[in-house]
C-alpha cells in the first residue's frame, strides 16, 4: 500500500513538511524514459480496475476505463506534477492520487457518454473464492454479497468513499484527494456510509 | 430520551476515521485487526471490520493485462521516436484529451455533479482515437499535426467554398 512519508525540506519557498511521494523514483524513471511506465502500470492495474468495476459493475466497461486511464496517465505524465504541500489543501496529490483523479474522470465520462448505471456486483465474489474450500465459501460467497450489495445502495459519493477506504485502502487525505473534497467532508462521507450500511445489513439480519 | 451534542457526528466521524486508519495499519504489520476502541460505537467497529474483510479488490484477467501491457509498450516506444529525433515534444501537439485529466480546480467540481448531468451526451473525439483499434498512433499524430498547424489563405477559401460560405463576408 503507497503510504506518503514525511521529510523536513528547506527551500526558499518554505521550510515544512512536505509529503515525499512512494512513486517518485517510478514517476522520474518514466518521464525520462516511456519505457519505464511499466512498473507503475503493474503496480496500480488492479487498483484502477478495481475501481472501475465498483463503479460500473462490469468487466468489459472496467477493462475499457483500465485502458483508457493508463494510456492518459502515460500521455499525460509530463503534466503530472508532485502537489503535496500543505499549502496546496487537505488533499494534496500523489501519483496515485493523480491516477485515480484520472481514472474518475473517465468513468464519469462512461457513464455519460453511455448512460451505464451502477449494476449489482456480485459475480466478484466467485472470483476470488478458493475452489478448493466450496463449503465454506458457500456460506462465505453469500455474506460477501450482501455487504457488496448494502454498498452498492448507498449513494454514489458513499459508495465511492467506502470503495476507496475498504478496498484500495487508501487514507482520508488520499480519498480527499480523488472525489476533490475536504477530508472533513470525506470523514462525514464513510462515517454515513457505514451507518447506512450498517442498518442495511442489520435490517436484512446478516 | 438522551440528548444528543452537536458536535457528535463529527467527533464520531473522527473516531470511525481513527479506527479505519488503524485497521490500515494493523493489516500492514500482518494483524487480523486494529486495537480495540472502547469508545467507537460497536456496531460502526462491526460492519467497518465487516466491510475491511469482504470487500475486496476485483484482478483483471491476466491475458487483458498482458494486452494493455504490449499497447503501453507501444505507445512507450512511439514516444521516444520523437524525442529520440529531437523533434519538440510539448503540450500543443500531444493528443490528450485534456478533460479526462484531473484539474485543480474545475475537474473536481465538475466530476462531483457528474450525476446531475449524467443522459447529457457528450463528445469524446480524441480519446476515442486514442483507444480505437481502428485508428492508429499514426492517425492520431497526423490529426494532432492538422489541427495545430498553421492554415494558409487558400486552403481557408477552399474550405469556405466547400461549405459554401461567402468569402468575402463570410456568410453562408
Amino acid at each position: 500500500m503507497a503510504r506518503p512519508v514525511f521529510r523536513k525540506v528547506r527551500t526558499e519557498e518554505d521550510r515544512r513538511l512536505v509529503h515525499l511521494d512512494l512513486d517518485r523514483a517510478l514517476v522520474e524513471a518514466a518521464l525520462r524514459d516511456p519505457a519505464a511506465f511499466d512498473p507503475l502500470y503493474r503496480k496500480y492495474l488492479a487498483q484502477v480496475y478495481s475501481y472501475a468495476y465498483y463503479e460500473l459493475g462490469s468487466h468489459a466497461d472496467a477493462e475499457d476505463v483500465a485502458e483508457r486511464t493508463f494510456l492518459l496517465a502515460l500521455a499525460a505524465l509530463p503534466r503530472f506534477s508532485e502537489r503535496a504541500r500543505p499549502a496546496d489543501g487537505e488533499g494534496a496529490s500523489t501519483f496515485r492520487v493523480w491516477l485515480f483523479q484520472i481514472a474518475r474522470n473517465v468513468v464519469a465520462n462512461q457513464r455519460r457518454t453511455e448512460r451505464r448505471h451502477l449494476r449489482a456486483v456480485i459475480e466478484a465474489a466467485a472470483l476470488v473464492a478458493d475452489p478448493l474450500d466450496l463449503e465454506a465459501d458457500s456460506s462465505r460467497h453469500h455474506e460477501g454479497q450482501a455487504a457488496w450489495a448494502a454498498v452498492g445502495r448507498l449513494p454514489a459519493d458513499r459508495r465511492r468513499a467506502l470503495v476507496l477506504r475498504f478496498v484500495e485502502e487508501m487514507s482520508t487525505a488520499e480519498i480527499a484527494g480523488v472525489l476533490g473534497r475536504s477530508e472533513g467532508a470525506v470523514r462525514v462521507l464513510i462515517h454515513r456510509g457505514l451507518r447506512a450500511v450498517a442498518r442495511d445489513l442489520g435490517g436484512r439480519r446478516w | 430520551m438522551t440528548d444528543r451534542r452537536p458536535d457528535e457526528p463529527e467527533i464520531e466521524a473522527l473516531q470511525v476515521d481513527r479506527y479505519l486508519e488503524s485497521i490500515l495499519v494493523a493489516r500492514d504489520r500482518g494483524a487480523a485487526f486494529g486495537p480495540y476502541d472502547p469508545d467507537l460505537d460497536p456496531e460502526l467497529r462491526s460492519v467497518a471490520e465487516r466491510l475491511s474483510a469482504e470487500l475486496v479488490r476485483v484482478h483483471p484477467s491476466f491475458r487483458f493485462e498482458e494486452r494493455l501491457a504490449r499497447r503501453l509498450a507501444d505507445v512507450a516506444a512511439a514516444m521516444r521516436l520523437p524525442a529520440a529525433a529531437g523533434a519538440a515534444t510539448g503540450a500543443g501537439t500531444s493528443p490528450v484529451p485534456l478533460n479526462l485529466l484531473p484539474d485543480p480546480a474545475a475537474a473536481s467540481a465538475a466530476v462531483r455533479d457528474e450525476e446531475l448531468t449524467a443522459g447529457r451526451s457528450r463528445p469524446y473525439l480524441i480519446g476515442g482515437a486514442l483507444t480505437s483499434a481502428a485508428i492508429s498512433l499514426a492517425g492520431a499524430a497526423f490529426v494532432a499535426w492538422r489541427l495545430s498547424r498553421p492554415v494558409d489563405p487558400m486552403t481557408r477559401a477552399i474550405r469556405r467554398a466547400h461549405h459554401g460560405v461567402d468569402a468575402r463576408t463570410g456568410l453562408a
